[in-house]
């Protein structure tokens, strides 16, 4: 125990040594002015800049934390009422799965301009923000509340306990951890989606309404700055929730790994082939249903606000369809290749963080403020300092794509490593195992249901990093489409790229979904969904 | 309380389906414990032993036969608290304290805690945990945790109490302790008592009639009546009498 004690400090200590020797380096840089003739200034004239604007930043910083937090509150209790009930009725998650993933496919940059012109200024802040956490969260709680110690259930059960007791005395405190990992990704995802709004619909308060107002001014210490103070505000919310989770994980671990199989859900097999394809059927309509109802209610004009029909008719039958489906097919043959590279490669870059931070911690110390930090900088305004460093070519938008989905990818598989039984662990350990042989047989076999969902978390964003970059850096593909229309007022355009990423998010998250059955099904495991 | 504290079982059947094939855990299996009686049931491993237990529980529905627990429907008895239940893994929820462990069932049945803390105190005496009230389950050897499990089982002063191999993890000395310990609760509380067990040394020793089984179909080949004479000391086990038939079991046990 002193001994791992000791390591702890030191490890402690390296981390703090790295980060001040990576400064200096940075300093270096950018006094001499090495990348891209100043788009990376030194932290100093960062801070210069900091200061010299302190007046600006408190009424910038209030609107941004409010629409962040009150989306934050909203986002999440919806997420864990959602995930209490799809765990209690799988139906309901069967049924609801078109609108989760919609929900999650929906790229921020291509609805923002729609939401400010539906919703009153604030609201669609907090609607974005809101949206930014929903499904983190959700996916967290589900995972959580399906991965309960099964002999702990029957005990409740045995007591003539019901879900709902189930669900009030074991399940909701054994995934305590879980969701708290899942707020941790929202936390920063919340921020950002303020800060989006902010940057694509007016208002006069707000980081990312500064932002927009700082970009003309070659002014990178400032822009850099902006970031930083972002970067500090959603980091400080992970930091708190990463705190919660680290003091209750504690007590929450397994003692012994389960013995008796976790039984077997007989729903899906009951059901006719007939009953589980109108199921699919209403997955795929209610979001759609929910499309068109939203746009009922709030009562847009219909030249601005395309309904699914809309759509189909701007697509299908009007005198441009043809055009217009050529557009979309040259967008979608630049946009599909680039995003399953990049969705690989940052879920690679997550996992190889993940076991390194399980065998060097002092590592991970090192990396995660530096992972943060390229998580919570809004991307958007950093983007053209990335081409400057990187270019306009593969390389800035794999770097973009790697940078959005390997931090929730991370922090879930991670999760899977933590939560591995201690007794498992033990049996390794007692034939003298490495450290990578453990993780070989036990650790990563056992987190293996989190890897897969940390795969099915990182698609939609896969999608979201390309467009992103092919919006602001590349010019090709489904980003640039969704641009030039905004430009061209081509609402229908809009709609149908909207539409068109979020129809591709679900298909590749059914791959996902797919694979993981099999595997996980030949392996004896429960998938969490 | 209920006035039945019997467990009946007539020609209940149970077939799990995996996914390549079928495994008939059960074949006709009837069981009878008369109220205050004491069950042991033994047999090798997966012959269906503690499906029987879960069906008694209303954890598993038997696909034919007929199961009463106290002269009711399992889901029923165990409702009303009549039924405590021992797990072999102790299942402990790792988060609560040693005290809050024991109390889980009073929580699931609804029962307010506080009149029965004087009894949960007793009953951490009883099963020799005085000063870990408030330890956590990680923090216990895992002897002490079946204890808790043990003294969670006691709680709700049940007339009819199972017990899953409550004692498999613990080792030889500890567990002839524990079935001393365990008689004597016993014979305070006269629970009718069914333990599944793969000792034949601790079915001998506690129970009133040993039923043996058989694997692929799960089934009671033979019940065997215990004459030994209550209370039974720890010098029982080195007795003739006791080992011989402890002997008669294992033959009937692998089938001779």
């Amino acid at each position: 125990m002193a001994n791992e004690y000791r390591h702890n400090r030191l490890g402690r200590l390296a981390w703090l040594r790295n980060l001040l020797v990576l400064i200096a380096v940075w300093e270096v840089v950018g006094q001499l002015k090495l990348v891209a003739s100043g788009a990376l200034p030194a932290p100093s004239a960062i801070l210069v800049g900091l200061y010299l604007d302190r007046a600006d930043y408190p009424p910038h910083v209030w609107a941004t934390l409010q629409a962040a937090v009150l989306g934050f509150i909203i986002g999440n209790s919806a997420a864990v009422v959602a995930g209490v009930l799809f765990v209690i009725s799988p139906l309901a998650l069967r049924l609801a799965r078109g609108i989760n993933i919609a929900i999650f496919s929906l790229p921020p940059i291509a609805i923002v301009p729609v939401l400010v012109l539906t919703l009153s200024g604030m609201t669609a802040r907090v609607v974005l923000a809101a949206l930014g956490c929903y499904f983190a969260t959700m996916t967290a709680t589900v995972l959580g509340l399906s991965q309960t110690d099964p002999r702990t259930m029957d005990v409740v059960r045995a007591y003539g306990g019901n879900s709902w007791t189930i669900m009030r005395l074991v399940r909701l405190r054994s995934a305590l951890p879980s969701i708290l990992g899942g707020l941790r990704i929202a936390a920063p995802n919340a921020v950002l989606g303020a800060i989006l709004a902010e940057f694509g619909g007016g208002g006069r308060w707000g980081l990312g309404t500064y932002l927009l107002g700082s970009l003309g001014r070659a002014d990178p210490p400032r822009l850099w700055g902006i970031g930083l103070v972002a970067t500090a505000i959603a980091g400080l919310a992970y930091a708190i929730f990463a705190l919660i989770g680290y003091r209750i994980t504690g007590a929450s671990r397994a003692v012994t790994i389960p013995a008796s199989a976790a039984p077997a859900s007989t729903d899906e097999k009951n059901r006719t082939p007939l009953i589980r394809a109108s199921l699919l059927m209403a997955s795929v309509i209610l979001p759609l249903l929910f499309w068109w109802l939203l746009l009922e209610a709030i009562n847009v004009p219909a030249l601005i606000a395309k309904t699914p029909m809309g759509v189909i008719d701007y697509l299908f039958i009007a005198n441009s369809a043809t055009t217009a489906q050529l557009k979309l097919l040259q967008a979608f043959s630049q946009t599909l290749p680039i995003t399953i590279l990049g969705l690989f490669a940052g879920l690679a870059v997550a996992f190889l963080l993940a076991i390194l931070s399980e065998t060097f911690p002092a590592i991970a110390r090192t990396l995660l403020p530096f992972a943060l930090v390229t998580q919570t900088m809004p991307l958007v305004a950093l983007t053209p300092l990335l081409v400057l460093l990187l270019g306009r070519g593969t390389a800035v938008t794999l770097w973009i794509t790697i940078s959005v989905t390997f931090f929730p990818s991370f922090v879930t598989i991670a999760q899977g490593l933590i939560l591995v039984p201690k007794s498992a662990l033990d049996v390794p350990r007692a034939y003298g195992a490495t450290k990578a042989k453990e993780l070989q047989l036990v650790a990563v076999p056992a987190s293996l249901p989190y890897l897969f969902a940390a795969l099915r978390l990182a698609v939609p964003r896969a999608l979201l990093g390309v467009m992103i970059a092919e919006w602001l850096a590349t010019g090709t593909g489904l980003g640039n489409l969704l641009n030039q229309s905004r430009g061209y007022l081509d609402y229908g355009m809009i709609w149908t790229v909207a539409a068109a990423s979020v129809l591709l998010s679900i298909l590749l998250y059914q791959l996902v979904v797919l694979a993981e059955r099999k595997l996980l099904g030949v392996m004896g495991m429960k998938t969490s969904e | 309380m209920m006035n039945d504290r019997s467990i009946r079982l007539a020609n209940v059947s149970k077939t799990f389906y995996t996914r390549s094939k079928e495994v008939k855990a059960l074949e006709n299996v009837s069981l009878s414990c008369e109220p205050g009686s004491f069950t042991a049931l033994i047999g090798p491993s997966g012959c269906g032993k503690s499906t029987i237990l879960r069906l008694a529980l209303g954890l598993e529905t038997a696909d034919s036969g007929i199961v009463r627990i106290g002269g009711t429907d399992p889901e029923i008895a165990t409702a009303s608290g009549a039924t405590g239940v021992a797990f072999q893994d102790s299942a402990l929820l790792p988060w609560r304290t040693v005290e809050s462990n024991i109390a889980l069932p009073l929580d699931v049945l609804g029962k307010k805690r506080s009149e029965f803390s004087g009894y949960i105190g007793d009953l951490i005496r009883l099963v020799g945990l005085e000063g870990f009230e408030k330890s956590l389950p990680g923090e216990l050897s895992g002897g002490m945790r079946q204890r808790v499990s043990i003294a969670r089982a006691l709680v709700t002063s049940p007339g009819i109490l199972f017990l899953d191999e409550p004692f498999g993890a613990l080792d030889q000395i500890l567990r002839r302790q524990m079935n001393i310990e365990l008689q004597r609760i016993w014979s305070e509380s006269r629970a009718t008592t069914l333990l599944v067990t793969h000792g034949i040394d601790e079915a001998v020793f506690l129970a009133d009639r040993v039923a043996v089984m058989h694997n692929r179909p799960g089934r009671i080949v033979t019940i065997i009546d215990i004459p030994f004479h209550r209370p039974r000391s720890k010098e029982l086990f080195s007795e003739t009498a006791f080992h011989k038939l402890g002997d008669s079991i294992a033959a009937t046990l692998h089938g001779e």
